[in-house]
């Protein structure tokens, strides 16, 4: 580890060690875990709901709270995999496989215990990989131009379509129209004012929260109200199971590992992130380990260990894209970045030596809060057990007051609230045409960024389109491109894809 | 004779040439420029094409390839929902935050024919206390309410007695 690696982290600690920050990170990680076990919600609208709140604190205590809430969100997600076999969200379907049927076994604690533990692990290499690549990225990024941009944001975007579910034809209209609605509003350099039909309220661009928690939160209810009522029966499970024996750990540990450097990796990738991470562990682990003691879908250990190492440093790793070069890779990622923008930092390969220590800070939460996670999760597992059985006709109300008032709260304007409606509305319609609305923010995000730098772009070119060839960046980011369309469109690699969903 | 072989291709390719259309159709007053210097309308106009060709392809689609039906659409939550919403909204500023949230609840609920009003209506009263004490006591956000400045005093108060129990 090189000493300015070291001196970096350091910064870190300190200003993300404050008894404020940490007691941040220890409440966004409870509420996260909260939210992610109870039945219906995963982490995007979770994220969505609870970004009002730390509206008011300062910077760094806020996107704190953020990750922090996104981790426990996604853990939670494991261990309703596990005890229930219904994933609270799309990174933790494959731990349901063998997970659940670790538990029917009877080693539900174990398969908690090693995703607990595999979890921590990763995270903390996930967090050394960003403090090592962080940088050099940045600094990379900073020879990037507006063509470089424009072609990054176009490869990123393209990327996140293979992890959509459904026809890529629809994610990518999808994602377009998110781009359209990102331009609503004045446009900040003629001034025109761009599809406001006449409405004050929109002068200023669509709102975020509106639009996310409308298209998120209340779909969610919607659509959860409309289905039966789901029996949840988990299975029960005592701290004193928890311990995985010799045998199980001498089988996780290697799986764990591979799982840790795969996550780190596919995190890193524009339009990767813990779906893709868990899924491809998933299957590596299927192809290298020849004979587990029970079969991969019987309740194999390695199909627990891997898949969610590979989530959770694939989670941390998915950060630098956002934090070097301004690009989330992910639809959560983009929420992340609306937060950021709300606190009024522009994210991008800047803010490191504009602003090291929320920089540095972030980067040291993001090991707190694994730390916490562990904490809170292996010994609360019997409330976290109770929690689950919570009816969701309990919970659809408070969840309902909590978009309600998040949403308002932010400018006291009740066209907000008929803004979310309206959203939640369309995001309703698009899933039930086989559309899913997830990637719409991040084309929401990029709109008004990927329109400047094109802008910028051809006024460098005069006009000549050719200049995205003609830069060596550019160029090789379009190529990466082209690949990524061909693999979509081959026949084989669509069979696989479909696949990986239906598993 | 054209045949729908898959009715979500369908709607879904209506609804983006639908949205080009709107965008196309709304961007003709924007000044468009050109490639050298983009106006406001360039990026725009540009997506809102693509947008609608997309619409087209998935629209050619749905006479051509199989695939699945659009589920059938529950306007019962779908209406209450957004009813319980719209009337929080409007309400909010003439009858604060406690009724406002109670009568979001009541209204929203109605959106399961199975839901028990009793317990519904006192489950709805003690949450919207709560949300007093998290966002209003807690949060410190702004809102007109009927009890957060008791709720606040009383916490006040609680603190200090705590702090001073502490001290001694």
């Amino acid at each position: 580890m090189d000493m300015n690696m070291f001196q970096n982290l350091m910064t870190g600690f300190a200003a993300a060690g404050t008894l404020q920050n940490i007691g941040f990170a220890m409440i966004g990680c409870l509420v996260g875990t909260l939210i992610g076990v109870l039945p219906g919600i995963g982490p995007i609208p979770t994220l969505a709901m609870l970004l009002p709140i730390t509206f008011g604190l300062d910077p760094l205590t806020s996107l704190i709270m953020m990750a922090g809430i996104y981790y426990g969100a996604q853990y939670g997600g494991s261990t309703t995999s596990i005890l229930v076999n219904m994933p609270g969200e799309s990174s933790s379907v494959v731990t349901c496989i063998d997970g659940y049927q670790m538990a029917r076994r009877g080693r539900a604690g174990a398969a908690l215990a090693v995703a607990a533990l595999g979890s921590f692990f990763a995270g903390s290499v996930g967090t050394i990989f960003i403090a090592g690549f962080g940088p050099p990225l940045a600094s990379f990024a900073q020879k990037f131009n507006s063509p470089d941009y424009f072609s990054l944001m176009v490869l990123g975007l393209v990327t996140a379509v293979i992890l959509a579910q459904g026809s890529v034809l629809k994610a990518i209209t999808v994602i377009l129209i998110g781009l359209l609605f990102g331009l609503v509003g004045t446009d900040v350099n003629s001034g025109a004012t761009r599809y406001t039909f006449g409405i004050s309220t929109l002068w200023d661009g669509i709102d975020f929260l509106p639009l996310v928690i409308g298209m998120f939160g209340l779909t969610e209810i919607i659509r959860n109200l409309e289905s039966d009522t789901i029996e949840r029966d988990p299975i029960p499970t005592k701290m004193k199971d928890m311990w995985p024996t010799r045998a199980e750990f001498k089988e996780a540990i290697p799986a764990a590992l591979r799982g840790t450097a795969l996550g780190s990796l596919l995190g890193i990738l524009p339009g990767g992130g813990a779906v893709l991470a868990s899924f491809a562990a998933y299957t590596v682990e299927k192809k290298v380990v020849r004979n587990p003691s029970f079969a991969f879908g019987k309740g194999a250990i390695q199909g627990v260990a891997g898949p969610e190492a590979a989530n959770n440093s694939a989670a941390q790793t998915s950060f630098i894209p956002l934090l070097t070069l301004g690009l989330p890779s992910n639809p959560i990622m983009a929420i992340m970045m609306g937060a950021m923008m709300i606190q009024g930092i522009q994210p991008g390969s800047a803010v490191m030596t504009s602003n090291p220590e929320l920089f540095w800070g972030l980067v040291a939460s993001m090991w707190i809060g694994n730390l916490m996670l562990v904490i809170i999760n292996l010994p609360l597992i019997g409330m976290w057990v109770k929690l689950l059985q919570v009816p969701y006709s309990l919970l659809y109300p408070a969840i309902i007051m909590f978009c309600c008032i998040g949403v308002y709260s932010t400018n006291s304007e009740p066209s907000q609230l008929l803004l979310m409606v309206i959203f939640a509305a369309f995001g309703y319609i698009l899933i039930r045409f086989g559309c899913e609305p997830a990637p719409m923010v991040l084309g929401f995000i990029l709109g008004p960024l990927m329109e400047e730098n094109l802008r910028r772009s051809m006024v460098l070119s005069r006009g000549d389109p050719m200049i995205f060839l003609q830069r060596p960046i550019s160029a090789t980011l379009l190529f990466l491109t082209a690949c990524v369309v061909a693999l979509i469109v081959l026949p084989s690699f669509r069979q696989t894809r479909e696949e990986a969903f239906k598993e | 004779m054209l045949r729908v072989k898959c009715p979500q291709d369908l709607g879904a390719g209506l609804l983006f040439i639908f949205i080009g259309l709107v965008g196309i159709y709304f961007g003709k007053d924007l000044t468009y420029g050109s490639a050298r210097s983009m106006g406001p309308g360039y990026f725009p106009t540009w997506l809102s094409w693509i947008i609608m060709g997309m619409g087209a392809i998935c629209l050619f689609k749905c006479f051509t390839l199989n695939g699945p039906p659009i589920q059938r659409i529950a306007l019962r939550p779908i209406l209450f929902v957004f009813a319980g919403v719209l009337a929080f909204g409007y309400l909010i500023e003439h009858i604060k935050l406690e009724p406002a949230l109670v009568l979001l609840v009541a209204i929203a609920t109605q959106g399961r024919s199975d839901t028990n009003q009793k317990k519904m209506l006192l489950l709805a009263i003690c949450m919207a206390f709560a949300s007093v004490v998290i966002f209003v006591v807690l949060l410190g956000q702004a809102m007109p309410t009927w009890s957060g400045d008791y709720l606040s005093a009383a916490f006040t108060k609680l603190w200090s007695l705590f702090s001073s129990a502490k001290g001694a």
